[in-house]
């Protein structure tokens, strides 16, 4: 008996080759929904997948999404190299705040760049981009040399093209999450093709819509509030910006410096919003107390104040003179770049003498190097300073973007990873000296630890603390539900897991960066940014998610821009609708608690409102996000006498909901013998979520029907009654 | 691919994402023709029923199954290893060669994979990989590799050449005889550590599906049973189906552990009747489905060679199983043994080389009939491997293999009748044994059910009826999958039920023989 040792390939070399397991393929066509080469088609009288090698340029997409591991992809991408968009380096970087990255200067560089895009049919860099630009197509409009279209594309998703452009971590995200990378290969350089579209097209201005009589009150002028107003302004409500500082675009402004990206750039939103409309009101700090002045002035509230608290981690010393934080050495130390003889008084004013150490000024430490870190060293190196970044992470994970850290490098800044200040010692109070110890850390999802033995002493005149950002503790306070960790839990999404977005990546740095992962974690983030923390006030941006990126925080605005003007909430004294849109979601596992969940659904659309019946396993936090109106049913789990309740799922699904800010709600529980607490246990668990319990039923089996449709009505009556108590009701 | 921006500006969805995917369109041509025979009615569903639907739901369904079982084999292996030597006596040699082998043989026959749904061996390992023994856990125990892919190739046939495999050393050691009940336990503990190892290295249930000693046997022969498994309700929701729960598992069930899509299933060979497909599937499509006897040996449209490979080696096996006990054997059995050195029956040359004499054989029948009544023009192209490539013989052995499964499984079954008429009394003794009061000399335990002469009869009436049922499924399939590739229609028909005839005689004659020689 002789066996073929071979499945379906075709012989060659040189170019890739596909392999599908014939004993396993199910041809359930996942990997031909998704080839974007349409070399994968179906034999459909085995009905298994088939391969033609001459098409496949090994993309590896197929391998990905195959739930069954049925593919083998061999040999090389076909696949053009990267072509990438120029730097400017200074020969000297002293006192140059001209800009490093000048992305593609010419059409051809970025055709040539758009041509390597596959045009995927389920495009994993979209799931990778924060705000998840459609990137294939505005990829296209390049191609298509239409960059009108581009931005068209480009605006549907994001207002801070060409900022994300310049400081996104592209590398973790669309770049990151593009099925070349997750291949092996080179990306397509969607970030520098983005910057190109905003380089040769300036960035459409917000349009004002139709005046749609809601008054939003946003409190900060960062990328978040940014997204939010201009969605709100296009939607046609009335913006008011309360900012803290004498000018707006909070990290924009004095977090980023110009070398990255150019006041000009960052200063462009606000000109436009103001244009089109919005109120900005600057020097203006809203407290915790101000949240609620807000309420009483505006329809909703959205908070987006940043987390501006530098982070001090309590290492011995970190008292002395000439240890300070990110925030005050940057806000100073690019005024004083900008400013005429700026750089001599701010070097005198911080205590260096030109020239002690060489050439140099003397030598700063910076504590941390992420993003914000390699900006403060590269400052530093730009005022005449030796910098020196310390990080205790391991250098394979990074949090910096790898062009961004080798910037750094070729300007002179050292980066020492696995390092760790224990501490700092001065002489007269000023520091001089740090001594570090090594750490270890074995995989990205664990702390490193720091190693025993023999430290290293560093001559210090300058400690900057570059840990990272918190949210103002006075603020956090008055938002409940603040901050939101941006860890998906859980099964992930399996549009997600058919993407092939979470597959184990070749890439070495999507392998140690899972690009799918920080992925789902940032979908926490923007989906709960949708639904209020309590009735009128939404948090997003750092305020909702702890210290983040700018792309995230934009999209975070959107999406609550988007909430609010589907929601129309008002303020008190204010004439509004009572509840239009219902959701009515169940545990059931024989049907009949899905059956009274479909008759109370029936009733309240009889009634007028717009409802969405769902099991409780397919409702997350967009579905409660498009609520106005939350019914809650569950069969009765237990024991007759002992641990009867909720049914499990129900209980985990309950305790594991996110703030619901004040929404009516009503619960219902299927049961043959006693209910006993059930109602109860559901009322209480959405109360602590911050909803409004407004009816309750326990149905007995027998009239279900009747008792569905009175329930309906009873909650309907209840959410009503809310609103009238409230205000004044409009309409029925 | 063109994108269309038209599209893209007429979207406004809360989630941008669905704007940005432009899957290609699934393949829905010639479903019709590839699964029209094979889909059950959808009147036989029995999820239909609440009850039924619930309780397949219920996460502690297949928990429920398994159990029993588990604390019969735990008990299997603790009272072989410490209880009586005399194997009548002992509950774990009685229970295991007496009564199980031939219910599991039933089981088969009537459900199809009904033993794998309740599995002590895998069950027990997928428990260990899961860490629970019901729960739905995002995460499993152990390294979760794939299977190698030069050996998932082979496809049914590994787990042919463990059965093989353990099959001599059942012979050797006279395990089933049975001989010393230590040795069924050892026998057990082996395949319980086999079967663990695999659970923790590899992902899903590899072991059932690529490597147990059952897993083919059970396949085919359960082909011929009523149960078609769980299966799509509706195969348009199937291929719209944009998360593939039953393949990658939902929040309710796992991904399939058997490598199985219940929307392209045309038979019951590859489902384990888990459930998990019918838990996971957010769209509720998935459902238990009845079939008629023998329809997923006829209808199905894809037939595998490693599965017709598979069949013969099997028929080869269990013909030695049978030409084991005749006085010829006997004597060349002992002649080899003399020569080359092995201390008794079986010798492993002649075990080898009897079944494949007969896989051969059967094989170059085959073969004569390819060349004989084969069409010189219907040798179609296609795919390379193994388990789909075409050629002429090919065209002919592997639909006829598939006939052939009745009356191999009758055959298999016929030869467990034995133990069970003669011996299966004696599992009430070997219970009161190990409570310390069961006898060899109570009446019970010299109970026969049937006597000789009647188990051979019976014997030869379930050949008859594997024949009969091999013949009437040959006799379909010729029709519908030779005759298109033969120059003589009723010649191929009137062919191949000869030799399914002649098969059901060669069996039928054998126990004759075997009876006469005992």
């Amino acid at each position: 008996m002789a066996i073929a040792m071979t499945e379906e390939r075709s012989a060659g070399t040189g170019r890739p080759s596909v392999r599908v397991l014939a004993d396993r393929c199910a041809g359930c066509q996942e990997c031909v929904l998704r080839c974007p080469t349409g070399a994968l088609g179906m034999d459909t009288d085995r009905w298994v997948a088939t391969a033609d090698d001459e098409r496949c340029v090994g993309c590896r997409q197929c391998v990905r999404t195959c739930p069954f591991s049925a593919i083998v992809v061999e040999g090389p991408a076909m696949v053009a190299p990267r072509v990438s968009g120029t730097t400017a380096h200074p020969e000297s970087v002293l006192a140059d705040i001209s800009e490093v990255r000048q992305g593609f200067t010419d059409w051809e560089a970025a055709l040539a760049e758009a041509q390597r895009c596959l045009a995927c049919p389920d495009p994993t860099c979209v799931r990778g981009c924060p705000a998840h630009n459609d990137i294939p197509a505005f990829v296209a409009a390049i191609r298509d040399r239409d960059l009108a279209g581009a931005h068209e594309v480009l605006q549907r998703t994001s207002v801070l093209a060409d900022v994300c452009s310049r400081v996104c971590n592209q590398a973790a995200q669309c770049e990151g999450a593009c099925t070349w990378s997750l291949a092996g290969e080179a990306p397509v350089a969607i970030g520098q093709l983005e910057r190109f579209v905003t380089d040769h097209a300036p960035v459409p201005p917000p349009v004002r819509g139709p005046d749609a009589d809601v008054s939003v009150g946003v409190v900060g002028a960062g990328p978040a509030a940014i997204g939010a107003a201009w969605s709100l302004i296009e939607a046609g409500a009335s913006v008011t910006v309360y900012e803290k500082d004498p000018v707006p675009s909070g990290l924009l402004g004095w977090g980023i410096p110009d070398f990255t990206l150019p006041q000009a750039v960052a200063q462009r939103p606000w000109r436009q919003l103001e244009a089109a409309g919005v109120e900005l009101r600057c020097d203006a700090e809203v407290d915790a107390d101000g949240i609620e002045r807000l309420l009483t002035e505006h329809d909703a509230v959205i908070v987006a104040a940043g987390a501006s608290i530098p982070v001090r981690p309590p290492i011995p010393g970190a008292d002395l003179d000439g240890v300070t934080d990110a925030t005050t050495f940057l806000k100073t130390g690019q005024a004083a770049l900008e400013a005429e003889g700026g750089r001599d008084r701010w070097l005198a004013a911080m205590g260096f003498t030109p020239g002690v150490h060489g050439g140099s000024a003397g030598h700063v430490l910076v504590l941390g190097a992420g993003n914000t870190a390699m900006d403060v060293a590269r400052t530093a190196r730009r005022l005449g300073l030796d910098a020196t970044c310390v990080d205790w992470l391991d250098r394979r994970f990074a949090l910096a973007r790898p062009d961004e850290l080798d910037e750094a490098w070729r300007e002179g800044v050292g980066v020492r990873f696995s390092r760790t200040v224990t501490r700092l010692e001065g002489d007269a109070k000023r520091v001089r000296r740090a001594y570090l110890a090594r750490t270890v850390q074995p995989s990205a999802d664990r702390m490193p630890k720091v190693q025993r033995g023999e430290q290293e002493t560093l001559a210090v005149d300058l400690v900057v603390m570059a840990m990272g950002y918190r949210v103002d503790p006075a603020i956090a306070g008055a938002l409940p539900g603040t901050p939101v960790r941006r860890q998906a839990a859980g099964l992930p999404d399996r549009r997600w897991m058919a993407s092939g977005v979470l597959a184990n990546p070749a890439s070495e740095f999507a392998f140690h960066n899972p690009v799918g992962q920080l992925a789902l974690g940032r979908e926490v983030g923007l989906q709960t940014a949708s639904l209020p923390v309590r009735e009128r006030v939404w948090v997003i941006g750092d305020t909702l998610t702890g210290p983040a990126t700018v792309v995230e925080a934009m999209a975070q605005g959107r999406r609550a821009a988007s909430a609010i003007m589907a929601g129309r909430p008002s303020r008190p004294g204010k004439g509004r609708a009572g509840p239009r849109r219902a959701l009515v979601c169940y545990a059931s596992v024989g049907g009949r608690t899905a059956g009274v969940a479909h008759k109370v659904a029936e009733e309240l659309t009889a009634k007028g409102l717009a409802v969405r019946v769902l099991p409780i396993d397919r409702v997350g936090r967009e579905e409660l996000a498009a609520t106005d109106l939350l019914v809650v049913g569950s069969w009765v789990e237990g024991l007759v006498v002992a641990k009867v309740g909720p049914a499990r799922a129900a209980r985990a699904w309950l305790d594991g909901l996110p703030r619901l800010g004040g929404v009516p709600a009503a619960v219902f529980c299927t049961y043959e013998i006693d209910p006993r607490a059930t109602l109860d246990v559901m009322a209480k668990a959405l109360e602590s979520r911050g909803a409004r319990v407004v009816a309750s039923s326990a149905l007995r089996r027998g009239g279900d029907d009747v008792a569905a449709i009175a329930l309906a009505r009873r909650t309907l009556a209840g959410a009503r009654d809310e609103v009238a108590a409230a205000g004044v009701l409009n309409g029925s | 691919m063109a994108i269309d921006l038209q599209q893209h500006r007429s979207t406004g969805q809360a989630d941008p994402i669905p704007a940005a995917v432009h899957l290609r369109p699934a393949v829905r041509s010639g479903i019709e023709e590839r699964f029209g025979a094979s889909d059950p009615e959808p009147g036989l569903e029995l999820t239909r029923n609440p009850r039924v639907a619930r309780l397949v739901r219920n996460r502690k369904f297949q928990f429920l199954l398994i159990l029993p079982n588990q604390i019969v084999f735990w008990t299997v292996i603790f009272v072989g290893l410490a209880g009586t030597a005399v194997p009548g006596l002992n509950f774990g040699a009685a229970i295991t060669w007496y009564v199980w082998f031939c219910l599991v043989f039933v089981m088969m026959v009537v459900v199809g994979r009904a033993w794998c749904a309740m599995c002590p061996f895998g069950g027990f390992a997928e428990w260990v990989q899961r860490r629970t023994f019901w729960q739905r856990t995002q995460k499993v125990l152990g390294l979760g590799r794939k299977f190698p892919e030069p050996l998932a190739r082979l496809g049914f046939l590994i787990p042919v050449a463990s059965f093989l495999l353990l099959t001599w050393i059942e012979e050797f050691f006279n395990i089933a005889g049975p001989g010393n009940p230590a040795d069924t336990s050892w026998m057990v503990v082996g395949i319980v550590s086999s079967a663990l190892i695999f659970f923790l290295v590899f992902e899903r249930r590899t072991f059932c599906r690529y490597v147990c000693p059952l897993s083919t046997l059970i396949g085919t022969v359960g082909s011929m049973g009523s149960v078609a498994g769980f299966r799509t309700k509706d195969r348009e929701v199937c291929l719209s189906c944009q998360t593939k729960d039953c393949m990658r598992g939902g929040n309710d069930g796992y991904g399939c552990p058997w490598y199985t899509w219940p929307g392209s299933a045309d038979s019951n060979l590859s489902c384990g009747l888990c459930s998990e497909c019918f838990k996971g599937c957010s769209e509720g499509n998935v459902g238990l489905f009845l079939q008629k006897p023998l329809t997923s040996v006829i209808v199905p449209r894809r037939r595998r060679a490693d599965v017709a490979w598979g069949i013969a080696i099997l028929w080869g096996l269990v013909v030695f199983q049978q030409f084991n006990a005749t006085n010829v054997y006997a004597s060349m059995d002992s002649w080899l043994n003399k020569y080359l050195l092995v201390p008794h029956y079986p010798d492993p040359v002649d075990y080898v080389g009897i079944i494949a004499a007969v896989t051969i054989l059967t094989a170059g029948l085959v073969w004569l009939i390819a060349k004989a009544l084969g069409r010189n023009d219907a040798v179609p192209t296609g795919p390379t491997n193994f388990v789909d490539r075409k050629s002429r013989f090919r065209n002919f052995f592997v639909p006829m293999a598939y006939g052939l499964i009745p009356v191999v499984g009758a055959d298999y079954f016929a030869r467990q009748l034995p133990k069970f008429f003669k011996h299966s009394a004696r599992v009430v003794p070997a219970v009161a044994h190990i409570a310390g009061f069961g006898s060899a000399k109570s009446s019970i335990y010299g109970f026969h059910i049937l006597s000789d002469g009647w188990i051979v009869v019976v014997q030869v009436l379930v050949i008859v009826a594997g024949t009969a049922a091999a013949a009437w499924a040959t006799w379909r399939i010729a029709g519908r999958e030779l005759v298109p590739v033969s120059r003589n229609a009723l010649a191929v028909r009137l062919t191949t039920l000869g030799v399914v005839l002649a098969f059901g005689a060669l069996a039928s004659v054998l126990y004759v023989l075997m009876h006469a020689a005992s």
